[in-house]
C-alpha cells in the first residue's frame, strides 16, 4: 500500500552504532551486527513454544488452485538409483526428535538442519540433514591429558544439566570432549599446532551456555584448578558452522548421491514441509558442488511479489488492530522468465474483472486472508519480494490475522506446523547505519525487501517507490493517496477494480526493479562468493561475510578463530586510529587537463603487499625473538612477520578474491549467453565488494574480530603512499628534467592523486599520466599498483571532497560529467538548487561558458523573484519520522503537519509520510517554523512565497561555492539589477488580515492606474497599446494552455486510462505541483484576457 | 486525385492576363450573388472557461456518443457477433468490443523528459514523426483496457473510437480480425439549386508578415476576390463567389509579439505590430467586397487550444467595422444555401501526420470522416479545452464539404457513404507557398483551384 512506501527514508550512512536492549538479560550491550540475538535467542529461552513443532496437526483445506499456480509435478524419484541435485537457497535448523535411522543417539532432542532448494526441473526440495552436532573449542590447559577429557565432559554435562533441569526430557547435554591439534589464528605462532579441546554439545543453545561458563571460569575437577578459558569458534551460527564444515556456500548446488538418502514424495502423510520433495540424509553424505562450470546455472526458482492495500481511517496511518486489509496482489515469476506466471489480486468485497489477471473477491476479510495463505502454499515461492514488505506488508498481514483471530493464518512457511514469527530487531552497522526492523521468520522462504536492498546499495534522494521507479525504470508511478483508498473501497466494484489495478501495478514494480537491477544474480553470486546464505545478505552487515570467509580459510589451515572478549572502550570513541589522508585541495578552475592516478584496490593490495593479517601480527614483546629481516615494522610501529616466514590468511583470501575476479572478468568477456553474463557480472561485482570489505572488518571496533593493529597499519601505509606519490611526481615532472612544464599535485584523496601537468593536449596528459603511474608503481611492493585512469578537463576543484569535471578516458570525447560532493543530488534541497547547480556545471564544464553560467544564474534569480518559476522547483520535502510530540525543537514540517491535520485530517501527512512544503512570507516576528506551508494550500490561497528566503538560504551558499574558484567575489551574483524587480502576489480577500476590508478595484493592465467604472482593461492613455497588451495576455494564456494539456495528458498516460479521472497525488512526481499551478495560473491568465471586452 | 474539378484547371491565372482584362465598366455591372448562411459554431464557442476539469470527461463523452453508432454498424456489418465489455470478455470466442483506441508509442514526447537527468543528450531529432515500428494499440472501454494484436497501428491514432472483432487469449491480449469505425453519418439532403452556380472560396495560410513570402500575391488574391482583376468571364465567375472562408494562418507567426519583452524598445514593439496592421488592411479590403469567415489558425493571435475562439476585435480595428466580417471559431461549421461545411485550420491533420505512418493529407482527412471525429488526437497530443459534458468534435452528420486549411498541397476527393452521403473533401493548401485558392461549387460540389503567380519574371 502506498503509505508504507513512504514510511521510511534511508538511515544515515554512517551513524554511530546504537545501544541495544538485549532481549535475554536486559543488560545493555553494545553490538555491531549483533547476531547472537537473532535465531539463537530462540534457543536461549528454551520455552519458546513456537519453535517446536505444534502438537495439534493443522488441517489446511486448500482451495482449487488457479492457473499456473502449482509447480510442475516432480519426476518419479527412486533414492536407491537416482541422485538428487538441487540449488539450495536457504539453510536453517530446528530442534526435534532424532531420526534414528540416519543418526543413532539416545538424545531425545537434536538439532536437525534443513536445506531448502529447487531442482533443475523446478521442483522444490527440503532436505533434512541429520547427525550434525554443535561444537566449539577451548585451548587445552597445560598438563591436561587425554584422560581428563571424559572427566571434563561429565562435569560440563552436569553443569549444563543443572541449568536446564526444567527442560526435563533431555538426557545428555555435553556429548564429549576431544583433544585435537590446532592453532589459533591470532598473532604469529612459530609452532605448527598445539592441543585444543573440542567440546561437542547436544543442541546449539548449549554452546552459548557452555561458552559463558568457561569464559567466566570453572573449577576444572580433574586438575583441581579454577580456570577461565578463551573459547574458539563458539560464536559461529549453527547453520553457518554446518555450511563451513560441509563446504556449502550460499546458493550453490548440492547433490545427494543415490543410495545415501531417502525421500518422501508429494502426498506422503509424514511429510513435514510443503515442498514437493522431502529428503533425509546424514550430513556426511552431502556433496557440495562449487559454483563453476555446469553448476554455475540458476535453478528456476519462484519469486512471489506482494503488495497489500489497507483501508486506513481518516488521518491515521493504517494499524493492523483497526484497519482491514482490503486487497492483496500477488505475482509469481519464475527466475529467468520475463513475464509473471501468476497475476492474482484478492479483494475484499466485489471487484470487476481485470484483463490478464485473476481477481478473487471475498465478502469476509478472514476468508481473504485464508485464501491468500493458500495461494502462497500452492504457488510455493522460494523468494518473497516486495517494497517495504518486511516492515509493513507482511507484519501487517500477520497482525491483522491475529486481530481477527484467524489462528490458522500464519502457516505459509515451508513447514506445515511451523508458525510464522515476528520480532522487533535492530540492525546496526557502520556501513549501513542503524535501523529498526521487524524480523519475520518464514521457514524456507527468503524475504527480499527491495526497499532495504536499495537503501543499502544506492544513495538516492528519496526511496519512495515512485522515486525509485522514476530513477531506475524512467517512469513515474501513479500514487493514490491513502485517504482515497478508503473511498475507492467504499465505492462500487468498478472503483475497487481501479484500486486492484493499482495494487497489481505496485506488486509488479518490485519484480521489474529486481530484473532491471539484476538483483537475483548479484545476490546469489554474493552468497556464493562469501559463503553465507542469501538471507544473511539483507539482514546482516558486511562483517558476517568476511567472517564466513575467514572461518573457511582458517579451517583449511587448521587454525581456530578465537571468540574475543569485547574490546576495552568499545563504545566507538575510545579506540580510534588515524584514517585516510586527504591532501589539501588547491582550489581553482583548471582549464587544462588534470590527470588522475588511482591506486587499484588500495587497501587490499596494501594488506597483500605487506602480509598484514591476524596470523602474522607480532605482539611487541615477541619482536625480539625473530631476526630483523623477518619482521616488517609499519609506519605505526606495529610489527608483522614477512611472507618469507609465514603467509597471512587475509592476504591469501584477498589474493583468491582478486584472482577470481580477474577470471570472472575474463569469462565475462568471453561469455555470449546473457544469463551467463549476468551471473558472471554479479560475481565479479561481489568479489570486488568482498575484497574491499576485509579492511573494514579488521577496523570494526565492535565487530567480530577487530584488530586495529591491522587497520591502522593499512591506513598508515596508504597515507605514506599518497605523500610519496606526490613527492615523486612533483620532483620528476619539472621543466629542468626536460618536461614541458612544472607539474603540480593539486589534490589527493584516500586512493587517488590529481596531477596537473600543465599541458594543453588531453592525449599528452594521458601519456604523462600513464608514464607517471608506471614510474611510481615501480617504487612500491607488489601488488600495489598506481594506475592511470582518467583525465579531467576542465576541472573545477572547490575544496576537499568537492569537485566536478568532464571525465575523459580516451582523448577524443568525454565520457561523462563527474561531480562529487556538489548539490546535484542531495535530497533535502529543493529541486531549484539541483537544477541551477547542474545547469551551471553543464554550462561551465561542457560549454566552457562561464559568462553564460553567470548570466543564467542572474536570470534564474530574477525569475525566482518575479515568481516565474515552476512551483515544484521550490518544494522541499522532509520525512515526518516521529509523532509530532516526539520532536523536541519545533520544526517547519512538523508544525505544518499539525496545521494540515486541523484543516483536513484525511489528507494530512501522518508519521512516515514525507511532508512537502514551501516557505511563505509572513509578518515580522513570525517564527521560521511557522513559515512552512503546504504548496497546494499556498497556491490556492495566494499566499506569497518567500523568494528571498530561497535566495538566501538555498541558492546562495552552493552558488558561491561553485563560483568561488572562478571569480573574486561570487557574492556579485546575488545582488544587482536582476534582483531589484520582484513580484508581489496580491493577497486574496479570504487570506484574512487587512485584505478582508479592502475593496478590489481594477487597474489598467498596462500602467496600473485605477480604472473608471465600466472599463476593465486599459486606461485612456494606454488605449493605443491595446493590441500589444492583448497579445501579451494571449501569449501567457497560450503558453499555459499548452502546459496544461501536456501535463494532464501525461498523467492520463501514466495512470493508463483515458476514461477515468486522474487520482494520483504523488508528491514526488515533478509535475504534481506544476499541473496544479498551471491550472490556477491558466484560470487567472484567462480572467485577465477576458478583461479585454468584446466590442 | 479524383479529377472532379471544374473550370480551367492547371493553368494558373497569369498576371498579364489579369492586368489586361481590367475593365471598370464590366466590373460595375456585375452584381455579387447572394446565398443563405447559417452559422453552426455554437458548440465550438466557449463563453466561460474553467480549468478544473480533467480530460477524462471529454473522452468519456466521445465514447458515450459514438458507441451506439458503432453498435448499429456492428449489427449490419458483423451480424450475429456479440458485443461485450472488456471486463466480460470470454476466452477463445469471437466477440466485438467497442472502445477508444490508444496508441502506445515509445517515441512520443513526454513532458516528464524535461526532468530527466541527462538533458541535452536527447536532443530532439527531427520534430516530425514519433512513429516507430513497435508502436502498438490498446483499446479502452468505460472501465478497462486490452492490448490489441494482429492489427497494424500505423495509420490509426489515439482517440479514435472503434469496434474490434476478434478473440481474447489467455494473457489478456485480443487478436483482432477486423476493425470497424462509425463511418460517415447521415447527411442532410442537398437542395435543388434554382439559380445556377454559386461558389464558396476557401483559402488559408496567407502568412502576413512572412519575410520570405510574397506580399504581392496576397494583394492579387484580395483584388481578384473583390472582382478587380481578370477578364470578364473571370469576373463573372468571381461575382458568383458568395463567401470567402479563411481557414487560419492569417499571420505568419505570433512569436515576435509574445517575445517582445515589456522593456523592449518602442521601435521593436512597433515592428512586431506591423503584420497585424497589414492583416487588418487586407481583410478590410476583402470584407468590403463580400462576406468573409475568418477562422484562427495555429499561427494566429487566438488561444492555442482547440476549439480556437474567434479573433479579438481589437486586432482588426478596420475590418470589424464591416458587418460582412465574421470572426468564427476553428473548427468552423456553417451552411450556405443548404450546403453544409465543416473544417479546421489544419491542426488536426498536422498532428495526425506526426503520430501516424500516413504521409498523404487527403487520406487522413477522408479517414476523419470514416472515424466520425474531427480531431481524434485531441487532447492527447493536440491541445484542447477540457469540455466537461460534451465532445464537440464528434461529427454528427456528414457535411457536404469537409476541409482542412494550411495543407502542404491542394488535394480533393468526393467520398460517398453507404447511405448515399456525398462529401467533398478538400485540403486547402497554404496560400503563402502555393498561391492557391479553392472555389467550391455549391450546386455540383465540384472544386476549382485557382493559382496566383505574382512573380515578375513571366
Amino acid at each position: 500500500m502506498d503509505t508504507s512506501k513512504r514510511s521510511f527514508e534511508g538511515a544515515g550512512p554512517s551513524g554511530p552504532p546504537m545501544k541495544r536492549q538485549n532481549d535475554s538479560g536486559g543488560v545493555e550491550e553494545l553490538v555491531d551486527e549483533q547476531f547472537e540475538g537473532v535465531p539463537e535467542n530462540l534457543e536461549d529461552d528454551g520455552e519458546d513454544v513456537d519453535v517446536r513443532l505444534l502438537e495439534e496437526d493443522l488441517e489446511l483445506h486448500l482451495g482449487e488452485a488457479g492457473r499456473n499456480w502449482k509447480r510442475p509435478d516432480p519426476p518419479p524419484q527412486d533414492p536407491a538409483t537416482d541422485s538428487l541435485a538441487f540449488q539450495q537457497l536457504d539453510v536453517d535448523y530446528f530442534i526435534g526428535p532424532p531420526n534414528q535411522q540416519l543418526y543413532r543417539t539416545d538424545l531425545s532432542e537434536v538439532p536437525i538442519l534443513r536445506m531448502y532448494g529447487v531442482t533443475e526441473q523446478g521442483n522444490s526440495v527440503c532436505t533434512f540433514v541429520h547427525g550434525f552436532e554443535p561444537y566449539f573449542y577451548i585451548e587445552a590447559p597445560r598438563s591436561f591429558g587425554p584422560d581428563d577429557c571424559d572427566s571434563l565432559s561429565a562435569q560440563l554435562n552436569r553443569m549444563l544439566g543443572d541449568r536446564n533441569s526444567k527442560g526435563g526430557r533431555q538426557s545428555k547435554f555435553c556429548l564429549g570432549v576431544q583433544m585435537v591439534q590446532k592453532q589459533t589464528i591470532m598473532h604469529y605462532q612459530p609452532q605448527k599446532s598445539r592441543a585444543f579441546l573440542r567440546i561437542t554439545v547436544a543442541t546449539p543453545n548449549l554452546v552459548t551456555q557452555a561458552r559463558g561458563m568457561l569464559e567466566h571460569g570453572v573449577n576444572v575437577d580433574s586438575l583441581q584448578r579454577h580456570m577461565s578459558f578463551v573459547t574458539y569458534e563458539s560464536h559461529v551460527l549453527f547453520a553457518l558452522r554446518f555450511m563451513v564444515d560441509c563446504g556449502l556456500v550460499g546458493g550453490n548446488w548440492v547433490e545427494l548421491k543415490a543410495g545415501t538418502y531417502n525421500v518422501l514424495n508429494l502426498e506422503d502423510p509424514r511429510k513435514q514441509s510443503h515442498c514437493q520433495l522431502e529428503a533425509h540424509v546424514h550430513y556426511s553424505n552431502i556433496i557440495s558442488h562449487p559454483a563453476e562450470g555446469d553448476w554455475l546455472k540458476l535453478a528456476p526458482f519462484r519469486i512471489l511479489s506482494v503488495d497489500i492495500e489497507c483501508a486506513g481511517r481518516k488521518g491515521h496511518f493504517p494499524e493492523a488492530e483497526k484497519d482491514p486489509v482490503i486487497q492483496i496482489a500477488s505475482l509469481v515469476t519464475e527466475q529467468g522468465q520475463s513475464k509473471p506466471l501468476v497475476r492474482n489480486v484478492m479483494t475484499l468485497d466485489t471487484c470487476a474483472a481485470i484483463v490478464g489477471a485473476e481477481v478473487m473477491s471475498f465478502a469476509k476479510e478472514e476468508d481473504l486472508l485464508k485464501r491468500w495463505r493458500d495461494l502462497v502454499i500452492e504457488t510455493d515461492p522460494d523468494i518473497i519480494i516486495g517494497y517495504n514488505i518486511c516492515n509493513f506488508d507482511l507484519p501487517y498481514l500477520i497482525k491483522r490475522a491475529e486481530t481477527l483471530k484467524v489462528h490458522d493464518f500464519p502457516y505459509w512457511g515451508r513447514n506445515r506446523k511451523m508458525r510464522l514469527r515476528i520480532r522487533d530487531a535492530q540492525f546496526s552497522s557502520k556501513a549501513y547505519g542503524t535501523r529498526e526492523y521487524k524480523e519475520i521468520t518464514i521457514d524456507g522462504r527468503i524475504q527480499f525487501d527491495l526497499l532495504v536492498a536499495l537503501q543499502r546499495d544506492h544513495k538516492l534522494s528519496s526511496y519512495s517507490l515512485n522515486a525509485v521507479s522514476a530513477h531506475f525504470l524512467g517512469e513515474q508511478k501513479e500514487d493514490v493517496h491513502h485517504s482515497i483508498i478508503s473511498d475507492l473501497q467504499a465505492g462500487n466494484e468498478e472503483t475497487r477494480r481501479r484500486l486492484a489495478v493499482y495494487c497489481l501495478k505496485d506488486a509488479y514494480l518490485p519484480q521489474r526493479l529486481v530484473d532491471k537491477l539484476m538483483y537475483m544474480y548479484n545476490y546469489i553470486e554474493m552468497a556464493r562468493v562469501t559463503g553465507v546464505p542469501m538471507s544473511f545478505l539483507l539482514t546482516r552487515g558486511q562483517s558476517i561475510k568476511v567472517f564466513s570467509q575467514i572461518l573457511r580459510k582458517a579451517r583449511e589451515k587448521n587454525l581456530l578463530v578465537p571468540n574475543q572478549p569485547r574490546m576495552q572502550g568499545a563504545n566507538g570513541d575510545g579506540v580510534a586510529y588515524e584514517g585516510a589522508t586527504v591532501l589539501d585541495a588547491k582550489q581553482g578552475f583548471y582549464k587544462t587537463p588534470v590527470a588522475t592516478l588511482d591506486f587499484a584496490s588500495l587497501y587490499p593490495s596494501i594488506m597483500m603487499a605487506h602480509n598484514l593479517c591476524y596470523s602474522t601480527l607480532l605482539p611487541p614483546d615477541r619482536v625480539k625473538e625473530l631476526s630483523p629481516e623477518d619482521v616488517l615494522r609499519c609506519p605505526t610501529g606495529h610489527c608483522f612477520v614477512r611472507v618469507s616466514r609465514a603467509k597471512g590468511i587475509l592476504p591469501e583470501i584477498l589474493e583468491e578474491l582478486l584472482g577470481a575476479r580477474k577470471r570472472a572478468k575474463a569469462d565475462l568477456k568471453a561469455a555470449t549467453d546473457p544469463f551467463m553474463k549476468a551471473v558472471l557480472d554479479g560475481r565479479q561485482l561481489a568479489l570486488k565488494v568482498s575484497a574491499n570489505s576485509v579492511y573494514g572488518f579488521t577496523g570494526a571496533v565492535i565487530g567480530k574480530m577487530p584488530c586495529l593493529e591491522i587497520s591502522a597499519s593499512v591506513t598508515a601505509f596508504g597515507r605514506n603512499m599518497i605523500d610519496h606519490t606526490k613527492k615523486l611526481v612533483e620532483e620528476r615532472y619539472q621543466r629542468k628534467n626536460g618536461y614541458e612544464a612544472d607539474c603540480d599535485v593539486i589534490y589527493g584523496d584516500t586512493d587517488s592523486v590529481m596531477v596537473h601537468f600543465r599541458v594543453k593536449d588531453i592525449g599528452h596528459a594521458m601519456e604523462l599520466g600513464r608514464e607517471a603511474a608506471d614510474f611510481v608503481s615501480k617504487t612500491f611492493v607488489k601488488p600495489i599498483k598506481l594506475e592511470f585512469e582518467k583525465v579531467y578537463k576542465p576541472y573545477l576543484l572547490i575544496n576537499k571532497k568537492r569537485y566536478a569535471g568532464l571525465l575523459y578516458t580516451n582523448p577524443d570525447h568525454y565520457d561523462k560529467m563527474d561531480t562529487k560532493g556538489i548539490e546535484t543530488v542531495r535530497r533535502d534541497n529543493c529541486q531549484l538548487v539541483r537544477t541551477v547547480v547542474t545547469t551551471c556545471l553543464e554550462m561551465i564544464l561542457i560549454n566552457e561558458d562561464e559568462e553564460g553560467a553567470k548570466a543564467y544564474v542572474r536570470q534564474t534569480i530574477s525569475d525566482l523573484l518575479m515568481n516565474r518559476l515552476d512551483l515544484s522547483l521550490l518544494v522541499i520535502t522532509k520525512a515526518l519520522s516521529r509523532a509530532d510530540t516526539a520532536y523536541a525543537a519545533k520544526q517547519g514540517h512538523v508544525e505544518l503537519a499539525k496545521k494540515m491535520r486541523k484543516r483536513d485530517p484525511a489528507t494530512a501527512p501522518t508519521v512516515g509520510d514525507r511532508v512537502a512544503y514551501v516557505h511563505i512570507k509572513a509578518a515580522k516576528g513570525v517564527k521560521a517554523y511557522d513559515k512552512a506551508e503546504d504548496p497546494i494550500y499556498a497556491l490556492e490561497h495566494n499566499l506569497p512565497i518567500d523568494f528571498q528566503h530561497y535566495l538566501d538560504h538555498h541558492l546562495e551558499l552552493p552558488l558561491q561555492r561553485l563560483f568561488a574558484p572562478m571569480m573574486n567575489n561570487p557574492k556579485e551574483l546575488m545582488c544587482g539589477a536582476h534582483t531589484r524587480s520582484i513580484a508581489l502576489a496580491t493577497p486574496s480577500t479570504h487570506s484574512g488580515g487587512i485584505m478582508r476590508f479592502a475593496k478590489v478595484r481594477l487597474s489598467c493592465l498596462s500602467c496600473r492606474t485605477p480604472l473608471p467604472p465600466g472599463v476593465s482593461d486599459l486606461c485612456e492613455h494606454c488605449r493605443p497599446k491595446e493590441v500589444e497588451m492583448y497579445h501579451r495576455s494571449l501569449g501567457a494564456v497560450n503558453e499555459l494552455e499548452q502546459q496544461f494539456s501536456a501535463l494532464w495528458t501525461q498523467c492520463q498516460r501514466c495512470q493508463g486510462s483515458l476514461h477515468q479521472d486522474v487520482l494520483c497525488t504523488s508528491r514526488d512526481c515533478p509535475i504534481f505541483y506544476r499541473r496544479k499551478k498551471v491550472q490556477k495560473d491558466l484560470g487567472e491568465a484567462h480572467m485577465l484576457l477576458q478583461r479585454f471586452p468584446e466590442w | 486525385m479524383d479529377v472532379d474539378l471544374e473550370g480551367p484547371t492547371g493553368q494558373p491565372a497569369a498576371l498579364d492576363d489579369m492586368m489586361l482584362g481590367t475593365s471598370d465598366d464590366d466590373a460595375f455591372r456585375l452584381q455579387r450573388a447572394t446565398a443563405t448562411y447559417i452559422n453552426k459554431d455554437e458548440r465550438f464557442r466557449i463563453e466561460k472557461r474553467t480549468y478544473d476539469n480533467q480530460y477524462a470527461q471529454l473522452y468519456y463523452c466521445r465514447l458515450l456518443k459514438m458507441a451506439p453508432r458503432l453498435k448499429q454498424r456492428i449489427e449490419k456489418q458483423w451480424p450475429g457477433v456479440a458485443v461485450t465489455k472488456i471486463l466480460d470478455l470470454p476466452e477463445n470466442q469471437e466477440v466485438a468490443v467497442v472502445g477508444t483506441l490508444y496508441k502506445e508509442m515509445k517515441l512520443k514526447p513526454s513532458i516528464l523528459n524535461e526532468y530527466n537527468k541527462e538533458r541535452g543528450i536527447e536532443t530532439l531529432t527531427g520534430h516530425t514523426g514519433f512513429v516507430s515500428d513497435d508502436d502498438s494499440l490498446v483499446l479502452e472501454d468505460e472501465s478497462a483496457r486490452m492490448a490489441l494484436r494482429g492489427i497494424d497501428a500505423g495509420q490509426l491514432v489515439t482517440g479514435v473510437v472503434a469496434a474490434v472483432r476478434g478473440v481474447s487469449v489467455a494473457n489478456g491480449e485480443f487478436h483482432v480480425k477486423d476493425i470497424l469505425f462509425t463511418g460517415p453519418q447521415l447527411q442532410q439532403p442537398l437542395l435543388e439549386a434554382t439559380d445556377g452556380d454559386k461558389y464558396v472560396a476557401l483559402v488559408s495560410g496567407l502568412s502576413v508578415g512572412d519575410e520570405a513570402g510574397e506580399p504581392a500575391r496576397v494583394a492579387l488574391l484580395v483584388d481578384y476576390l473583390a472582382g478587380l482583376l481578370g477578364s470578364l468571364p473571370e469576373q463573372e465567375q468571381v461575382a458568383k463567389v458568395v463567401r470567402t472562408v479563411i481557414a487560419g494562418g492569417l499571420l505568419h507567426s505570433m512569436e515576435p509579439l509574445v517575445q517582445a519583452a515589456p522593456q523592449a524598445k518602442q521601435r521593436q514593439q512597433a515592428a512586431a505590430l506591423v503584420p497585424i496592421k497589414d492583416m487588418d488592411v487586407c481583410l478590410t479590403q476583402l470584407v468590403g467586397a463580400m462576406d468573409v469567415d475568418v477562422m484562427a489558425g495555429a499561427t494566429d493571435p487566438a488561444n492555442h487550444a482547440l476549439p480556437q475562439q474567434a479573433l479579438h476585435p481589437c486586432l482588426l480595428p478596420g475590418a470589424v467595422t464591416f458587418p460582412t466580417l465574421h470572426r468564427v471559431t476553428n473548427p468552423h461549421e456553417f451552411e450556405v444555401d443548404g450546403v453544409t461545411f465543416l473544417g479546421t485550420s489544419g491542426q488536426n491533420l498536422e498532428d495526425i501526420d506526426r503520430y501516424s505512418t500516413e504521409t498523404e493529407r487527403l487520406p487522413m482527412l477522408e479517414r476523419l470522416l470514416q472515424w466520425g471525429h474531427l480531431v481524434p488526437t485531441a487532447p492527447d497530443t493536440l491541445t484542447a479545452y477540457s469540455f466537461p459534458d460534451h465532445d464537440p468534435f464528434v461529427i454528427d452528420a456528414a457535411p457536404h464539404v469537409l476541409f482542412a486549411g494550411n495543407q502542404p498541397a491542394f488535394a480533393t476527393s468526393l467520398v460517398e457513404g453507404p447511405e448515399g452521403q456525398k462529401t467533398r473533401v478538400v485540403c486547402i493548401p497554404k496560400f503563402s507557398s502555393s498561391g492557391t485558392l479553392v472555389l467550391v461549387n455549391l450546386r455540383t460540389l465540384k472544386v476549382q483551384p485557382i493559382t496566383f503567380d505574382a512573380r515578375m519574371d513571366i
